[in-house]
């Protein structure tokens, strides 16, 4: 009553106008995601002994992987030929680093995808190998 | 201004008259783009946001960048609008506004229109805007727009009689409606905000009401009306009538300046700062005041709205002008002027 509520509003209000901001800075500074984030995947074609796990677990199938025998005669097995992961369908589920056996697919924290063409969301074992920052903790 | 209105006509003369009409339009311009500009950086600022900031430093540039992309916009006329009423609607809305900034004084020599009745011309002629908003509202041809020109007009008409009233007891406490004699009243006795208060904060809610903003901006009730009167507008149309708006605050911010604050009186006799530095931190201060409330009200009910106006402003408008009249014939205000 007599407007003691408008006051009040009024002086909440002002004193807002002095407080810390909530909002970040996003593209000019970048967002620290918190550990076990599901990011873009990391691959190391080295530790890949080719067992189609992930490939096999993947709910969406943007795995496509290929082997080829191991060029050294006198090691048994299979080495990673290509591997390619299509972030157009890739939901970032975790599922294929959480089947992979020797930690060769990792997620990291980075997870910018955005581009100008859908035909960049391909990204293959290269691009995969040299996207090695920003590694989930438990997996460097 | 400079005595031109007493001489004879010259082209001369005409010429300076129009120069300095245009020169007005600017600092008019450059208000009303960092009124926007500050308009949004408070309001962000109060919701925890930054407000404006990509748009050249600090954002200062975001309402060039606004006008500029309305200015460059395809200039749309539907179909089945009235098409002199929609083209003349936004200039009939905007000449009154730009018009009533002539008799506002702003130092001892800054002013550009020393009328005898310049309260008078002041009330009389922003009404006129709200003639604008009503051809625009009905010429759109638009059910969103008819309400919003509707309401606007229910409103502004409402509003319009507390707020002249509240001018009254000012008006009877100077026995001038000359806005340099209300300022040198005021000069020579106390500001008016202390023997007016009662005038004053009607002054401030009617003027709000008048101004269209919220917590009174029923007329262009995003979530109702979409956005009330100019819903068919685009373009350049648009943006006169935004630019209205904030020529009636500057106006309207002025104007309580001048009538209650004491225009460009320095307080506490600080003297050596000039007058027009005064007149320009009231200003800013009672324009800071209309970002501040539409920061922190919710909007107003309409039934809430008219009753308000009929039953609580007028009343007390009608008292305060009945109150000052008895003391002023008692002689009690007049010890203070």
């Amino acid at each position: 009553m007599w407007g003691i509520g408008l006051l009040k509003g009024l002086g909440f209000t002002f004193k807002m106008l002095f407080q810390p901001k909530v909002t970040t800075k996003y593209p000019d500074e970048p967002i620290e995601m918190p550990n076990r984030f599901r990011g873009i995947q990391h691959f190391e074609p080295e530790k890949c002994i080719v067992c189609n796990q992930c490939a096999r677990i993947c709910p969406t199938g943007c795995i496509t992987l290929v082997g080829k025998p191991n060029p050294d005669p006198e090691k048994k097995g299979k080495v990673i030929d290509t591997y390619d992961i299509n972030f157009e369908l890739c939901i970032l589920c975790d599922l294929c680093t959480e089947v992979c056996p020797t930690e060769a697919v990792v997620m990291s924290n980075n997870w910018e995808l955005a581009t100008y063409s859908r035909d960049n969301l391909l990204k293959d074992l290269k691009w995969l190998d040299e996207n090695n920052t920003n590694i989930r903790e438990e997996n460097v | 201004m400079f005595g031109i209105l007493e001489q004879d006509f010259s082209w001369l003369n005409l010429l300076i008259m129009i120069s300095v009409a245009v020169a007005v339009m600017g600092v008019v311009l450059l208000f009303v783009v960092y009124a926007i500009y500050f308009e949004r950086k408070i309001v962000g600022w109060i919701q925890l946001r930054r407000g404006p900031n990509r748009v050249g430093p600090w954002g200062l540039f975001q309402t060039v960048a606004d006008v500029l992309k309305l200015l460059i916009k395809e200039d749309v006329v539907p179909t089945k609008v009235d098409r002199l009423l929609f083209l003349i609607a936004p200039i009939i809305a905007y000449t009154p506004s730009f018009a009533i900034i002539a008799v506002i004084p702003y130092t001892e020599s800054l002013y550009f229109a020393d009328v005898n009745v310049g309260l008078l011309y002041y009330g009389a002629l922003s009404s006129i805007t709200i003639t604008g908003i009503m051809l625009g509202g009905w010429a759109s041809n638009n059910k969103y727009a008819i309400m919003g020109g509707m309401r606007s007009v229910a409103q502004m008409v409402s509003y319009e009689v507390p707020l002249i009233m509240s001018f009254l007891g000012v008006v009877l406490m100077t026995g001038s409606l000359n806005m340099r004699e209300i300022v040198q009243a005021q000069q020579d006795g106390v500001w008016f905000i202390f023997p007016q208060f009662l005038g004053f904060i009607i002054f401030l809610i009617a003027g709000n009401a008048e101004l269209n903003r919220t917590p009174f901006d029923l007329p262009e009730a995003e979530n109702e009306l979409v956005a009330g009167y100019f819903v068919e507008y685009s373009g350049f149309r648009f943006a006169f009538f935004m630019l209205t708006e904030y020529v009636y605050m500057f106006a309207m911010a002025s104007l309580m300046t001048v009538l209650f604050f004491g225009g460009w009186d320095a307080p506490f006799g600080l003297d050596f700062i000039p007058g027009i530095v005064w007149f320009f931190l009231k200003f800013l201060m009672l324009v800071f005041w209309l970002f501040w409330i539409r920061a922190t009200f919710p909007r107003v009910r309409t039934d809430q709205l008219m009753g308000f106006a009929w039953k609580v402003l007028i009343p007390l408008a009608l008292f305060n002008v009945m109150l000052t009249a008895l003391l002023h014939t008692l002689g009690i205000y007049s010890g203070v002027n």
